[in-house]
């Protein structure tokens, strides 16, 4: 097995991008207010989380720069391949990029379409992605599931629950 | 000690009907909502109030202890069988509880976790009857200094928690830590990392996070493995044949119930530090203490019974300042003390002297709750177990559904349920690169406290860090959480040795 395809590569490669993130951050706070006469402005807190933070990234890079281009033993964990993330190679990551595609319809259409509608079809997606094939069942469970949901919390938790297009069916629980 | 009296409350509230049917009413209700995601104890103590207002004080206080003391335990209900804690007390109960239900042994940690939630309960109850003004007295010594090194001590926690990698999981905590500080620092309104997107003036809420991390994060790679083909077990078909532990296992968890039980009550009785720090400094303390410690985290009772005692043991400590001193001990002990102000009591030392029939009648109705929360436990082990045989085609989605919903429905707030899908890739992404995910949920509980109080401390003492070494109790704590970083990182280079030792023998044969 190649070394770019071991743990202690992808262990290279985030401690890379995290010591972006963490150089990016760290600049950010240069941008908060400054307090006059305060023993610990609102800039001190963070930057030394980031300090804590490119502290022991810099202890993971290390650790995996020297096991990538010096010698691994061979049953060091990191020398065990690493997880696939190509969408591209690998259908079960597609079917990862998939659900989190999902999460943000959801989030998205939760208060045009409504609680009760968005999860039901992404409910029947997500079942129907996994290899469930069973129609009545996919249907029933879709529906069911967020309308008993949206029930439960509406009028046992009195947490208000968007419905939107279904407004009509609130409507008619209300009445009864 | 008036010790005739004590016997006669707990006679008079042990054989009051009203009383048993409202404790056992809201342990129903408080295990049903700590089961939920997003619905925590206090929300059903807030929710039910209202009912308890035709009622006398004390089936009133027993329904909301009941609700208090079920919503405990419910909490641990998800987090065990669906990797989404209801509560964020019960977050440390996943780190044992999912994977003994990913083992087939669901039922035995439900069952785990309802014996030590009532253990820890009753432990709680029994300190607070007897040494509730000497608890109180310690509690009321903590000022910033204490409060700021009680968080230093639970941050020190960590590195237990973190895993094979100490660098990674400590990676984590900064970044749990960092979270925290996003949105108004809390002393000057000074805005942090909020890029003039208002939602995130108030930083990210705890609840959605918390789900995000832990279930959406688990639905997408629960999704993935199916469809890869790597998914081992589609249900569990695990059969139940007792609703409590049997012999061998309580033998083997009461030390953890006995100290986590302790430390739940002692950090309880702390207001303003409640049952999401005393979980997590139990199961490191816990862990720290074992023989075994490399067991921890891959799906053991100890773990469960460790967290869960500590859990409920807060209840019992959290209910001390609100007593003897007015104080409430956490947000449910907040709304009960508006409980007892709607009945005319006003807790305090002088409720000790002048209702002091009152005071015992709350510690019994405490004790009355703990029990009516076991038999309820018991009454829905049996069906909370039958989830996990649920197809996990199925269970997928519904999770997912559930979740967000639990995300939206704390604030009432879309932008949370934003959150709650950005940290369930976060949390993915984490899972997959083997970055713990618990350090980033116990900085996120102790970030603000730890930030808070280290600018009190700094801005009374004129810029002088140095006075805390003045403070005996602070020291302490700060003692004990080098000792506990020390040990752990001992612990954890036993444990990657033993391992490794193990993994080469399994060559050589």
């Amino acid at each position: 097995m190649k070394k770019t395809q071991t743990k202690a590569f992808s262990n290279l490669v985030c401690a890379i991008i995290l010591l972006i993130f963490e150089g990016w951050a760290y600049y950010e706070t240069y941008s908060f207010k400054v307090q006059k006469k305060a023993y610990v402005q609102p800039a001190t807190f963070p930057r030394v989380m980031l300090i804590g933070m490119i502290v022991f990234t810099l202890i993971l890079l290390i650790q995996s720069l020297i096991k990538v281009f010096g010698t691994m033993k061979e049953n060091d964990p990191d020398n065990s391949p690493a997880p696939p993330i190509n969408p591209f190679t690998n259908k079960g990551v597609l079917a990862a990029l998939f659900v989190v595609l999902l999460c943000c319809c959801f989030t998205f259409f939760f208060e045009k379409l409504g609680y009760v509608l968005i999860s039901a079809i992404i409910c029947a997606i997500i079942m129907w992605m996994v290899g469930k094939r069973d129609i009545l069942v996919i249907l029933l469970v879709s529906i069911l599931v967020p309308l008993v949901l949206w029930f439960v919390f509406y009028k046992l938790l009195t947490v208000n629950i968007p419905m939107g297009v279904l407004q009509p069916l609130r409507d008619l629980v209300d009445k009864i | 000690m008036d010790w005739s009296l004590l016997f006669q409350s707990y006679g008079a509230i042990f054989t009051s009907l009203q009383v048993i049917l409202m404790a056992l009413l809201g342990a129903t209700g408080g295990v049903l909502l700590g089961a939920v995601p997003g619905m925590t104890a206090t929300m059903g103590v807030a929710l039910l109030i209202p009912f308890s207002f035709g009622m006398d004080l004390i089936p009133s206080i027993a329904l909301l202890l009941g609700i208090y003391c079920g919503g405990m335990y419910g909490g641990s209900i998800s987090a065990i069988l669906i990797h989404a804690p209801g509560t964020p007390s019960a977050a440390a109960t996943l780190l044992d509880g999912y994977p003994m239900c990913q083992k087939g042994q669901a039922g035995k940690a439900l069952s785990v976790a309802l014996f030590s939630s009532f253990c820890g309960g009753v432990l709680g109850a029994l300190i607070m009857t007897f040494l509730s003004p000497m608890v109180a007295k310690v509690a009321m010594k903590f000022t910033s200094a204490e409060m700021l090194m009680l968080a230093v001590f639970g941050l020190s926690v960590i590195v237990s928690i973190s895993g094979k990698s100490i660098s990674k999981g400590l990676i984590a905590a900064f970044f749990g830590l960092l979270l925290a500080t996003v949105g108004q620092d809390p002393t000057y309104g000074a805005k942090r990392f909020v890029f003039s997107f208002r939602p995130l003036l108030s930083g990210f809420s705890f609840i959605p996070v918390l789900i995000g991390l832990f279930a959406v994060s688990e639905v997408i790679a629960g999704v993935e493995r199916i469809v890869a083909g790597d998914e081992k077990q589609e249900s569990s078909h695990e059969k139940l044949t007792r609703v409590l532990p049997d012999g061998k296992t309580i033998k083997t968890i009461w030390p953890n119930i006995l100290f986590g039980g302790i430390i739940g009550t002692f950090i309880g009785a702390i207001p303003g530090a409640g049952g999401d720090i005393a979980v997590f400094v139990s199961y490191g303390f816990n862990k720290s203490f074992s023989r075994h410690p490399e067991k921890w985290g891959t799906g053991i009772p100890n773990g469960v019974a460790a967290t869960e005692s500590a859990n409920n043991g807060c209840s019992g400590g959290a209910m001390i300042p609100l007593l003897s001193l007015g104080v409430p001990g956490d947000a449910v002990t907040a709304v009960l003390l508006g409980a007892f102000i709607m009945k005319g009591i006003q807790p305090g030392p002088m409720m000790y002297v002048n209702e002091l029939p009152t005071v015992y009648k709350v510690f019994a109705a405490l004790m009355l709750a703990n029990i009516a929360m076991l038999a309820v436990g018991c009454v829905g082990v049996r069906f909370f177990a039958k989830i996990v045989s649920v197809e996990k085609k199925m269970l997928y989605p519904i999770i997912l559904i559930v979740s967000l919903l639990g995300a939206f429905a704390i604030n009432k707030n879309v932008f949370d349920i934003g959150v709650c899908v950005l940290f369930g890739v976060v949390g993915y992404l984490m899972n997959k690169f083997e970055f713990p995910l618990s350090p980033i949920l116990l900085a996120l509980i102790l970030g603000p406290m730890c930030e808070q109080n280290l600018v009190r401390f700094v801005d009374v003492n004129n810029g002088n860090f140095l006075e805390i070494l003045h403070r005996p109790i602070a020291m302490g704590f700060f003692i004990v959480s080098v000792a506990t970083i020390i040990f752990s990182i001992y612990n954890q280079n036993k444990i990657n040795k033993r391992e490794a030792a193990a993994a080469q023998a399994e060559k050589a044969e």
